[in-house]
Parts: C-alpha cells; sequence; structure tokens
C-alpha cells in the first residue's frame, strides 16, 4: 500500500529534508504533496486525498497548530493522522499537540525517528532496527 | 553565568549543526585562521520568561557546506541564494528552539520570530538589530573544516538562576 503524504512546512530546505528522510525510511511512498503554510495544507487536503499530514507549527499565514484544528472541526479531515515536526522545546505546548492527536517529532530528527513514528502512526509494523 | 551560557550556545550548536546537516564544529581553538572575506550575518529574536535575540555570522564557505548537505546535493551541484538563505534561516530556527528549553527548561513557553538574514554589510549591536535593553550575555565561535561561525546572545528580562538546570 503506497501512502500519500502532505509535507507543510514554511521552509522549502526542510520540506526536502523530509522528502529526502522518507525516502530513506523504506515507508512505501505514494504522491508527496507540499505546501507553505497551514492555509495552503488546507486548500490541498481539499483537493487531494492523503494518508498522513507531517506538519510544522511556526509558520506565516496560518501556524501548523491552526491547521490541525481546523482539520478536526472537518469531517472530511479529522481523522488524518498529523506528525508534528517542529523545533517546539516546552513541554506544555507540545503536550497540547498530543491532546489534539498529533504525534510530535523535534528537530533535528533522524531517519529511524521518522520511520519508526510512520510505521506507529499508521499501524505499518516493520521497527526493525536491522533496517536502519 | 555567562560562562554556562556560553557551555550551552556551544553544545547546542554543535549538536544541531552535526544532525541537521552532517558538519563537525569544534570550539574556536583561538588560532589564526585564514580570512573570510564574505559572511553573512542573521539573527532571530524570541520572547518568554525573558527575551532575547541570537545572532550568527557565517562564512560563505560553511553557508555553502550548510545548505549543500542539508539539500544532500552532491559536490559541484548548484544551489540558489534563496536556498542558502533558507538553510541559514532554518539552521537558526532549530538552535533557538533546541537552545531555550536548555537555558530555561521545558516547563516555560517561548515564542520564537522569523529568523532573518541581513543585508550584506549591515553590523548588528545595540541599537542596530538589537534592542537597546538586550545585553550581550554569550559569545561562541566554532572552527569547521571549511571556515567559521561565530554566534551572540543578547538576553534582556530574569535569566534563571540556575541556568541549565533540568
Amino acid at each position: 500500500m503506497a501512502i500519500n503524504i502532505l509535507i507543510v512546512d514554511d521552509s522549502g530546505v526542510m520540506r526536502s529534508m523530509i522528502l529526502k528522510t522518507l525516502r530513506m525510511t523504506q515507508v512505501p511512498l505514494g504522491d508527496v504533496h507540499q505546501a507553505e503554510n497551514g492555509q495552503k495544507g488546507l486548500d490541498l487536503l481539499d483537493q487531494q486525498w492523503v494518508d498522513l499530514a507531517i506538519v510544522d507549527i511556526n509558520m506565516p499565514v496560518m501556524n501548523g497548530e491552526e491547521m490541525i484544528d481546523r482539520m478536526k472541526e472537518n469531517p472530511e479531515m479529522k481523522d488524518i493522522p498529523v506528525i508534528v515536526i517542529s523545533t517546539e522545546g516546552s513541554k506544555t505546548r507540545i503536550e497540547r499537540l498530543e491532546h489534539k492527536g498529533a504525534v510530535f517529532i523535534s528537530k533535528p530528527f533522524s531517519a529511524e525517528t521518522v520511520r519508526n513514528t510512520i510505521n506507529d502512526i499508521l499501524g505499518l509494523g516493520g521497527n526493525d532496527e536491522s533496517q536502519t | 553565568m555567562r560562562a554556562k551560557l556560553e557551555e550551552i550556545l556551544s553544545r547546542v550548536t554543535i549538536e544541531t549543526l552535526e544532525k541537521l546537516a552532517f558538519m563537525f564544529a569544534f570550539p574556536d581553538d583561538g588560532e589564526e585562521n585564514p580570512p573570510t572575506d564574505f559572511k553573512v550575518t542573521a539573527i532571530v529574536s524570541f520572547t518568554g520568561p525573558f527575551s532575547g535575540t541570537l545572532v550568527i555570522t557565517i562564512s560563505t564557505e560553511v553557508l555553502q557546506e550548510l545548505a549543500a548537505n542539508m539539500l544532500g546535493l552532491d559536490d559541484g551541484e548548484e544551489i540558489t541564494e534563496d536556498q542558502r538563505f533558507d538553510a541559514l534561516k532554518e539552521t537558526m530556527n532549530v538552535i533557538c528552539g533546541n537552545l531555550l528549553p536548555a537555558i530555561a527548561g521545558d516547563k516555560v513557553v517561548f515564542d520564537i520570530g522569523v529568523p532573518e538574514v541581513l543585508p550584506a554589510g549591515q553590523q548588528v549591536k545595540k541599537g542596530a538589530g538589537i534592542p537597546d535593553e538586550h545585553e550581550l550575555s554569550a559569545k561562541v565561535s566554532l572552527d569547521l573544516d571549511e571556515g567559521q561561525c561565530s554566534f551572540l546572545l543578547f538576553l534582556a528580562g530574569q535569566i534563571p538562576d540556575d541556568v541549565g538546570s533540568p
């Protein structure tokens, strides 16, 4: 099963890094869509079905937390799993995001962390150390 | 206090450069390095229990390597100025995001601003990019294979006495 993924980050370099990391994870990738802020991410979700959204927090126009809130209000989007990849260091904020159903990965991240998190969140299994 | 802040800034920066861009940096050993004529400066500000500004000055050689490594490019592949500046701003974001909980603990909340690359030749000092109330609290220089980078940390407000404690 190929996994369609949306990457939302205002940094083009970081989106490239996440995409490169995804290609290293051996997660079966389908279409990978990219957006530079939360609003554009929501616009894409209106048009494309994705299995997973990977979202930054600090972005202009609409930040990641508001994007997640809007997704949870939308019956078509509320069940899409969300991974937040951010520099956020406050446990208070991280716990708030986790209460919204998101899984948190801090920057900088490793390919193994991303792979294991995706496997866990999508129930794919295969978190075998030998795959790194 | 200043020595502790510089130890934390140095450690966080070295770890970030290694994990983010596979670059290995070492504290400046004080030896004279080859001159790097062209440098880029970027700043990021933050607010919270205390506020401040983090400034990086980086040689163009180090910035080129930083961007190439973050993008996973091979030697000789072209990188645009936008990509180099984007890589620098993202690096500043990650360093600042990891630095603040290392200083103040992970219970407190900070808002980190949007990193900004300064125009060539623009000086950074109090009253010029740095608010008057911010005091220079740490200064770190790092050596890398490709050149040097240096960091200035300006802080204002109540800095915790137990800086760096979990």
